[in-house]
């Protein structure tokens, strides 16, 4: 059974399509991400997940469960980290990790968990006093108190600095390991690359592709590239006969050979066997941003 | 479908509840400019009006501070705990998404405003204790009358101001709205229901209406009670009224976000 099934979602504001057809399946044990600028439906779809919005058309399931009509049931097992939210500004960090604790039957120790998003010395700092990224972080905290079984993290990393932004990523790894299944909005290329098993890429309301990081590069269709110099001139054609290879350019003092599959490998094997010496050897390959660019037809404007 | 069957629900127990109303304790005793009000504006009155009128009786022989002080004193107490306070914090919480993250719990923002209701009762009991202990103490005040009808009439009373503090929670789109509106009906329903002064002074037409609304009306009855005197049927009519009105239209218009 799917951990998050979501079919036909449809979430209309007044006249504004929010999202227009979403359908997404979450296995058991992944970090799936959901990919896509600001205003694509990204977060109403997510809300809805969370039982927060009511959908137009099409239904929603989490672990079997109808988010809206098994509210209680779904409210036990999924932890939401929601944008935007603050939590009560004269409590302290302590008080606010206790505070939600006390509402699941089972949980972590409060202390523990303060200690793991790294809070430990600001546990008696009210919630108004904390930076930014430490609200973010007793966000994330509080999203875990009930140990649940699925999480939602929206815009997990936003507002972090890289070093926080690596701590959180750490987390998200260790909940995998633990066997949770993590829902991660995110616009944060890196972040999606480095975490998600799968991403979702909604654009304009709707998913555009569904993939493995390197499945989405590869399906983007976007060439790799080896650039390198040599000492003497050579006969281009060894590479030209490869099968990886598209095509060899020369720019300036450069040698370009773009292509596909294990290209890095077959080229360098190829110039060894022909007794060249490569120099300064590059190897480029599209990023999960080029490819975002690609399947979605315009600019990425995340940080807009 | 094992997996599916193993999550029950459980609703929050009575150690969250209990953890929700210490922190929202924790909430409104860390607003010291909210504390202000409910307890330093009564002992003010208190102590302005013990200067003039210790011991005074009025026209038919009782006490002024049994008729007007003491009940101007504590009606002040619920009236801005209920009116002002309470709902500012509602609105803050709905505005800042703590309603809303609180919906993706197992517990009902609905606690919250139950939370915070009990946290008003406190601080009102408080207010009020430390009010009627000052005047026992420095303006020789004795209990009422009619205790037991006193502290029924006080309740009906109160029960009135924290429904219409629901309404300024439900209609005020932020914190600050909240207080303002707040404010502006607690100093409109005061100055027309005796807190500057005894309605006497004021036009007949406005003593009338004041009277009818909810600070007057709980100002006279409570005074009638602390007297011994006949309550009148219309304060309590009017109380009554004036909280089936705002709940009503509370409940109708309150947003969780």
């Amino acid at each position: 059974m799917p951990v998050i099934e979501v079919r036909g979602l449809r979430k209309t504001y007044g006249d504004k399509v929010a999202v227009d057809d979403v359908s997404l399946t979450v296995e058991p044990g992944e970090v799936y991400g959901v990919l896509g600028r600001n205003g694509a439906g990204k977060t109403t779809t997510v809300e809805a997940v969370a039982g927060l919005r009511n959908p137009d058309a099409g239904t929603l399931s989490v672990l079997g469960l109808d988010p809206r009509r098994d509210r209680a049931r779904v409210r036990q097992i999924l932890g939401v980290q929601l944008q935007d939210a603050e939590l009560h500004s004269a409590l302290t960090v302590h008080e606010l990790v206790r505070l939600h604790r006390s509402f699941y039957r089972g949980g972590a120790d409060p202390e523990e968990l303060i200690d793991r998003v790294g809070l430990t010395d600001r546990r008696r700092t009210r919630f108004e006093n904390l930076s930014g990224g430490q609200q973010q972080r007793l966000n994330i905290a509080l999203a875990l108190v009930g140990r649940p079984r699925v999480v939602i993290l929206d815009e997990l990393t936003t507002g972090l600095d890289p070093e926080a932004r690596r701590g959180m990523w750490a987390m998200v790894e260790r909940l995998r390991d633990g066997g949770v299944t993590v829902m991660l909005v995110s616009h944060h290329m890196e972040e999606v690359e480095r975490l998600c098993d799968r991403v979702a890429l909604i654009d304009k309301g709707r998913v555009a592709a569904v993939d493995t990081p390197a499945g989405l590069i590869a399906r983007s269709g976007l060439d790799q590239q080896v650039r390198f110099r040599t000492a003497e001139p050579f006969d281009t054609a060894v590479l030209d006969r490869l099968d990886e290879v598209d095509a060899v350019r020369l720019d300036g003092d450069q040698v370009v050979a773009t292509g596909s599959g294990n290209l890095l490998h077959a080229v360098s094997t190829a110039l060894v066997g022909a007794g060249v010496t490569a120099l300064d050897t590059r190897f480029e390959r599209a990023t999960l941003e080029d490819a975002f660019l690609t399947l979605t037809g315009s600019r990425f404007d995340g940080e807009a | 479908m094992s997996a599916t069957e193993s999550i029950t629900a459980r609703r929050p127990g009575a150690r969250a509840w209990a953890v929700l109303i210490a922190a929202e304790a924790r909430m409104v005793s860390r607003d010291t400019a909210g504390l202000l009000i409910p307890f330093g504006l009564p002992l003010l009155i208190l102590v302005m009006n013990g200067l003039g009128s210790a011991g005074q009786t009025t026209a038919d022989g009782v006490g002024v501070f049994e008729r007007y002080v003491m009940p101007v004193v504590l009606t002040i107490v619920i009236a801005v705990v209920g009116v002002v306070n309470m709902p500012s914090f509602l609105a803050f919480y709905r505005r800042t998404g703590v309603l809303r993250r609180l919906a993706v719990t197992p517990a009902n923002p609905a606690m919250i405003l139950a939370a915070q209701l009990i946290v008003a009762l406190v601080q009102s009991m408080i207010g009020v204790a430390v009010g009627v202990a000052a005047a026992m103490l420095f303006f020789d005040v004795g209990l009422p009358e009619r205790p037991g009808t006193a502290l029924a009439v006080f309740g009906l009373a109160s029960l009135t101001m924290y429904a219409i503090g629901m309404l300024v929670a439900a209609i005020a789109p932020t914190g600050n709205a909240a207080v303002a509106i707040g404010l502006t009906l607690f100093f409109a329903l005061g100055a027309t229901g005796g807190m500057f002064g005894p309605t006497e002074n004021l036009p007949e037409p406005l003593a009338a209406v004041g009277e009818a609304l909810p600070f007057g009306a709980a100002v006279q009855a409570v005074g009638d009670a602390w007297t011994g005197a006949a309550l009148n049927p219309s304060h309590l009519i009017a109380l009554a009224a004036a909280t089936a009105i705002s709940a009503a239209v509370a409940v109708k218009c309150f947003r969780w976000e």
